[in-house]
């Protein structure tokens, strides 16, 4: 009998889509696993495209429990890790537009501000090492450049440069063309790079 | 041109989503284009820049926090936030729109069409309705409405609205009988009380 067949097969040995074909059939122990396994990718993603850690708990939870409430609307034999992903990019992209309407929006200017703090520290030569302050900062200062960039080119970038997703699975999360995944990833990648220039001339001289 | 092709081709370079014939013309471009191969070493700091970001963890008690919600969603299914189509709540209101209009009908003043229905033959003249309004209204109430009509020119025409045999008790449109353009004259016995005449037939 195949695992996903036996209802006695371990659940720790089972593969994300048979624990979610186990979560459409009510099987009470499957669900908390999958959460388990993909709740640290969740909250990093959606992290990562809002730059928010608060929100993004809030937003981590609210994708598990879509995927429950959604669980007889998986298809069986479709990756699961694309169609999480799908939820998950659709709540940010909801979150986004929301903070867009309610002008609550991270502001160029801030993010120059923390570039100027940022970029002569990371430079001084004097620094034999970069501390955890300027480590911090410098984080800080990437993730506020990632939100800078616009939704439709963010996403892509989030899913392919921090989640490691294939084009392909990019192009089946977000429901659009290969080539378009491509150009997108491109553009976005060529916006960070001029948003953080300073930083990188900084931390290029020598 | 030739440096921004190669620049477009700089995302499926770094990810290696690229045929073995474009790897080898952006390189042979490399070697003879400095302004290239500068653009691109920014670009790759970029993204090593991005790739050292710290991985966020999940909150300690996402799990339990899901499992709530999750249980009392399945133990009130009817709160779960289904979507519906969007054509049930339009048609819906529409539905209810109607019941409303249906179930005010009777007590609506004005229903020209009415008598029209009952009789097509007998077109009711809007003006004189919006002037002149039944107290009485209601078709049990009129019960020889539009029963009375000549032919005149080949069509027929309603010549009173109203049943004869016993009195009609008439609201006159207040404004109207400012202007003048209604008196209580008429060839039959009337009585005007302020602005309600009841003429009798």
């Amino acid at each position: 009998m195949a695992p996903d067949r036996d209802p006695a097969a371990p659940i720790l040995s089972l593969s994300d889509e048979d624990l979610m074909g186990r979560v459409a059939e009510d099987d009470e122990r499957a669900f908390p696993e999958l959460v388990r396994r993909y709740q640290g990718r969740v909250t990093n993603l959606v992290s990562r495209v809002l730059n928010d850690r608060e929100c993004a708990d809030d937003l981590a939870q609210e994708v598990f429990v879509r995927v429950f409430v959604h669980r007889r609307n998986y298809r069986r034999g479709s990756k699961f890790s694309t169609w999480l992903f799908t939820i998950a990019a659709n709540l940010a992209k909801n979150e986004i537009r929301r903070r867009v309407r309610r002008r609550n929006w991270f502001s160029l200017d801030a993010l120059q501000e923390v570039l100027k703090d940022s970029a002569p520290q990371l430079a001084d030569p004097t620094e034999g090492r970069e501390s955890k302050m300027e480590r911090e900062q410098l984080r800080d200062a990437v993730g506020r450049a990632i939100t800078a960039v616009p939704e439709k080119y963010r996403l892509s970038l989030v899913l392919r440069d921090i989640e490691g997703l294939s084009y392909e699975e990019i192009a089946q999360a977000l429901g659009i063309p290969g080539g378009t995944v491509r150009s997108r990833i491109n553009r976005a990648r060529s916006m960070l790079k001029r948003k953080l220039q300073p930083l990188l001339r900084k931390e290029g001289t020598p | 041109m030739k440096c921004a092709q190669v620049r477009e081709l700089f995302g499926a370079y770094w990810d290696d989503e690229i045929t073995q014939g474009e790897r080898e013309w952006i390189e042979s471009h490399f070697a003879g284009c400095p302004a290239c191969r500068e653009e691109y070493e920014g670009y790759a700091r970029t993204l090593e820049l991005v790739g050292s970001l710290p991985r966020e963890e999940a909150a300690p008690d996402l799990l339990e926090r899901v499992l709530a919600r999750t249980r009392r969603a399945a133990a009130s299914p009817d709160r779960l936030p289904i979507p519906r189509a969007a054509w049930v709540p339009v048609t819906a209101a529409a539905a209810l729109a109607m019941l409303v209009i249906a179930a005010l009908s009777p007590w609506m003043p004005i229903r020209p069409r009415a008598t029209k229905d009952a009789n097509p033959a007998t077109p009711a003249p809007r003006e004189a309705v919006a002037i002149l309004t039944p107290a009485r209204t209601g078709e049990s109430r009129m019960p020889g409405a539009a029963s009375h009509a000549t032919s005149r020119g080949g069509s027929l025409v309603a010549d009173s609205l109203f049943d004869h045999s016993e009195d009609v008790d008439f609201i006159l449109d207040p404004g109207t009988v400012r202007r003048g353009h209604v008196r209580p004259v008429s060839p039959h016995p009337s009585t005007v009380q302020g602005e309600r005449a009841v003429i009798s037939f």
